[in-house]
């Protein structure tokens, strides 16, 4: 086991490693670049880029950054005066991870209820309600959502604030917008996976024995079925926590999601790398514990690494 | 529950006395309590987050608007008046080089005083190159500025600001600036104290117990990315004329997330979109104001045997006539924007009045003159022995906004309409537009300025041969003479009129083809007064503003 971690870890390093050193090159492959702007003369320009280190030959910028992310130092923001990369994640990240949390154990709840439930009435009604419910949450995107949501619920009704983040009542709106399309992508799995679940030989024994259904269900059924979704929750749950650039525009959320775009925008290469460099060891360590779980939801790929 | 069997009468009386007289102490302190204070208070939002607060690295308007509010500098300009600042006097040579600004009493919010010292340590650090401040262009008027800026000397010393005593202080100029004491607004002229920001270092201004305030509010909170608070500065020398207790910043990102905020009273101001401009405009909700940003088509007026027709003023008119200013301002910004029909901001100084009324000139019409374009157009082809012209092609460079892309199209369909040429569009990012700009990486391309003072010099110098920022190729030595006599000159008038000499000369030759001048729009709740709109600067001002619930 010790050995396995180990490899992981090791494959994880080298896989920021080159992450990393692939957009290092891609941002300063971007047209344009961080100091263009109205009112720079070549003179200032100069001083600029002396100041943040750009005259040096790229191999030497290429060293120092990797030689400080080592380190854990990010650099500083090529945009914000003196605000460490570091900083601006460790300030911003607590909001999309607050409002990523509640949207995957809100989601999470809801998604595998509708998808048990569908999966359990197939061919009556219900199952096409639930399966309605989810074309719809798939095919709504989250800008409209989320609008539509502060339009009717905020502004006209009044029943919940409008924007900002300042308390429960804040938390709702902004829950709701973004959890529509993982409910829906987590009940259509979660269905298909029941309904895999359901035509096994076990089950027919389960209920030849007797059991209730309930038991059936939460035992057994649910059990073997989530898998898939476990799978599927790690990479959503990165992505979530990590920062949502829409909903929490829309929301004025002072998350991570907008670093996304005005990263980009302002082409701020330390924000852009940090940005990656934070996402991609966050998604490691997701899948990491996925594989964990997966060896405590089904024993047997614990003891041989596979299903069978 | 009877527990009060066999208490005596007296005690009972007793204990219903102390019974009302704990109630009402009660409520007594219930009231004192949930009775506010009328606290003054003035919320707003910024759509992007101050880069920051370094007076002499700041490059942003955002950073302008919170900059003037907790410092102030040698002169404070309110609603374009220019009024006593941390100077509450000065002197000006005769030959406009010299000035000299005599210091009040002033404290810092740590009731340290405001010394010439500060002063003449930020405008020092302003020019240092190792400050590598954005700005630092806007002292090269002083003594040395520039070369000091530009490493050729390394003394700071010899850069001509020089603090006499504690409360004096002294600037010499290269050149007379009769524009100078309103250029010391500017946020790089703020002041910065010598021990605070070596005390800080890096951490200098990132928050609001790094830096000291001498002006009218102090930073109560400030939580980056998400909200600002500032309060009134009890030590601010005129603090009696401040009538807000606080101010309230929130950073909404989402234009039409602000308008909610707005509408539902959580925001006691916001900007109007340019789509929405109109709704508010018949519902008489909206102020406007112009913005100072002035733009324009700038074309690479290089010869080039490829695009001969670049070259060719005739050519340049006949796109400058083929346009109708209003119809594509209609399309894209519904009416917020306004054709320019000139050169410079009309709302700049003039000697006594705005510089439009003492020099009025409308050389283009809000609509097109097609008769006027195709005239131009077959005097070119003619000069340039091009007989059809569907042969001419050129592509005018734009930044991927919204706003650009909608003028882009209405003006190629303008274009290609009346003058049967082939007018095609590039997109870029903003910083990428600003690069090709900068390397003269163009056909036409879409450009504007701001105004850093407020004179038409500031409009009309960077279209010298020798500024940098002119990459149009196109330098003409008429237009660079009557700019360097301008700059001698000491009488207003005189030099104005020189300056509208040059401006017309910058119409004539068209390097450049006026498009239009921003407005701002936006509204206020009930109850909000005294909120400035500045165009030089900052876009804000609200130190004496006042909100009545």
């Amino acid at each position: 086991m010790t050995r396995y971690i180990l490899k992981r870890f090791l494959i994880s390093l080298l896989t920021v490693w080159l992450l990393v050193s692939v957009v290092f090159v891609l941002v300063r492959l971007l047209p344009g670049d961080p100091f263009s702007s109205e009112k720079l003369t070549p003179a200032i320009r100069a001083n600029l880029e002396a100041y943040y280190g750009f005259d040096q030959p790229l191999h030497m910028q290429y060293f120092r950054y990797i030689g400080n992310l080592l380190r854990g130092d990010l650099g500083f923001s090529l945009k914000y005066q003196n605000m460490p990369v570091s900083k601006i994640i460790a300030d911003s990240f607590p909001y999309s991870a607050d409002l990523g949390i509640r949207t995957i154990l809100f989601a999470s709840l809801v998604g595998i209820s509708l998808g048990v439930i569908a999966g359990l009435n197939r061919g009556k009604p219900l199952e096409y309600l639930c399966i309605v419910i989810a074309v719809i949450g798939i095919s709504l995107p989250d800008f409209i959502t989320g609008s539509l949501l502060q339009y009717f619920f905020g502004l006209k009704l009044g029943w919940f604030p409008v924007a900002l983040w300042r308390g429960f009542r804040y938390t709702v709106l902004p829950t709701l917008a973004l959890s529509f399309y993982t409910i829906a992508l987590l009940s259509r799995i979660m269905r298909t996976s029941m309904l895999d679940v359901t035509g096994q030989d076990y089950i027919r024994t389960a209920r030849a024995k007797g059991l209730s259904t309930f038991r059936i269900v939460w035992r057994h059924q649910l059990r073997n079925a989530i898998l898939p979704v476990v799978t599927v929750l790690g990479p959503i749950t990165a992505a979530i926590l990590t920062g949502t650039f829409v909903i929490e525009s829309i929301y004025a959320i002072p998350g991570m999601g907008k670093f996304y775009v005005l990263g980009v925008q302002n082409l701020d290469y330390t924000v852009i790398l940090g940005l990656t460099a934070f996402y991609g060891i966050f998604l490691i360590a997701a899948n990491f514990v996925v594989d964990i779980l997966y060896g405590i939801i089904d024993p047997r790929i614990a003891l041989t690494g596979r299903r069978n | 529950m009877n527990v009060e069997k066999g208490v005596s009468p007296v005690r009972k009386t007793l204990h219903n006395i102390l019974a009302v007289i704990f109630l009402g102490l009660l409520a007594f302190l219930g009231l004192a309590i949930s009775a506010p204070a009328a606290q003054r208070e003035f919320t707003f939002s910024m759509a992007y987050e101050i880069p920051g607060l370094d007076p002499q690295k700041a490059n942003s308007i955002p950073s302008a608007v919170v900059g003037t509010h907790i410092l102030e500098g040698l002169v404070r300009v309110h609603d374009g008046k220019i009024l006593p600042g941390m100077a509450e006097r000065w002197e000006i040579s005769e030959d406009g080089l010299v000035y000299t600004f005599h210091l009040r009493d002033a404290l810092w919010n740590d009731g340290k005083p405001v010394t010439a010292h500060d002063f003449e340590y930020s405008f020092r650090r302003l020019l240092d190159p190792a400050t590598a401040a954005e700005y630092a262009f806007a002292a090269y008027g002083i003594e040395n500025g520039k070369a000091f800026n530009k490493g050729e000397i390394t003394d700071p010393s010899l850069v001509g600001v020089k603090a006499l005593d504690a409360k004096t202080f002294e600037i010499r100029l290269v050149e007379p600036m009769d524009y100078l004491l309103g250029y010391l607004q500017l946020m790089c002229f703020l002041p910065t104290r010598q021990d605070v920001v070596e005390h800080e270092k890096d951490a200098f201004a990132t928050g609001a117990e790094h830096m000291v305030y001498n002006g009218p509010f102090v930073i109560k909170e400030w939580k980056h990315e998400q909200i600002m608070i500032l309060e009134k500065n009890p030590r601010y020398w005129n603090s009696d004329a401040i009538k807000l207790d606080r101010a309230v910043i929130h950073q909404v990102y989402e234009q039409n997330t602000a308008l909610n905020l707005f509408e539902s009273g959580e925001l006691d101001m916001v900007d109007i979109p340019s789509n929405l401009y109109e709704k508010y405009a018949t519902e008489g909700k909206a102020k406007v104001s112009l913005t100072g940003a002035d733009d324009w088509i700038k074309v690479n007026v290089r010869p080039d045997p490829k695009r001969p027709w670049l070259a060719n003023k005739d050519f340049r008119k006949a796109l400058a006539w083929a346009i109708d200013r209003e119809e594509y301002l209609k399309i894209s910004t519904k009416g917020l924007y306004i054709p320019n029909l000139r050169y410079v901001l009309p709302i700049v100084a003039g000697v006594e009045k705005h510089y439009a009324e003492e020099y009025p000139l409308e050389y283009y019409t809000a609509k097109a003159d097609p008769e006027k374009a195709r005239a131009h157009l077959k005097a070119a082809m003619d000069h340039l022995g091009i007989d059809d012209p569907a042969k001419i092609s050129v592509t005018y460079l734009i930044q991927d906004q919204e706003e650009c892309r909608l003028m882009a199209e209405a003006l190629q369909d303008q274009i290609q309409r009346t003058l049967g040429i082939s007018f095609n569009v590039q997109i870029v990012t903003r910083k990428q537009r600003f690069l090709q700009e900068g390397q003269a990486d163009y056909e036409l391309v879409y450009s504007g300025w701001g105004p850093d003072f407020d004179d038409p010099l500031t409009y009309i110098e960077i279209w010298g041969s020798d500024i940098s920022h002119n990459n149009s190729g196109w330098g003409n030595k008429e237009f660079d003479d009557i700019v360097a006599a301008s700059r001698k000159e000491t009488d207003r008038g005189k030099r104005l009129a020189l300056l509208f000499e040059a401006e017309k000369i910058l119409l004539d030759e068209a390097p450049m083809i006026p498009l239009q001048l921003r407005r701002r729009a936006w509204m206020t709740q009930p109850g909000v007064s005294g909120i400035v709109r500045p165009f030089i600067g900052s876009d804000l001002d609200f130190v004496y503003a006042t909100v009545e619930k």
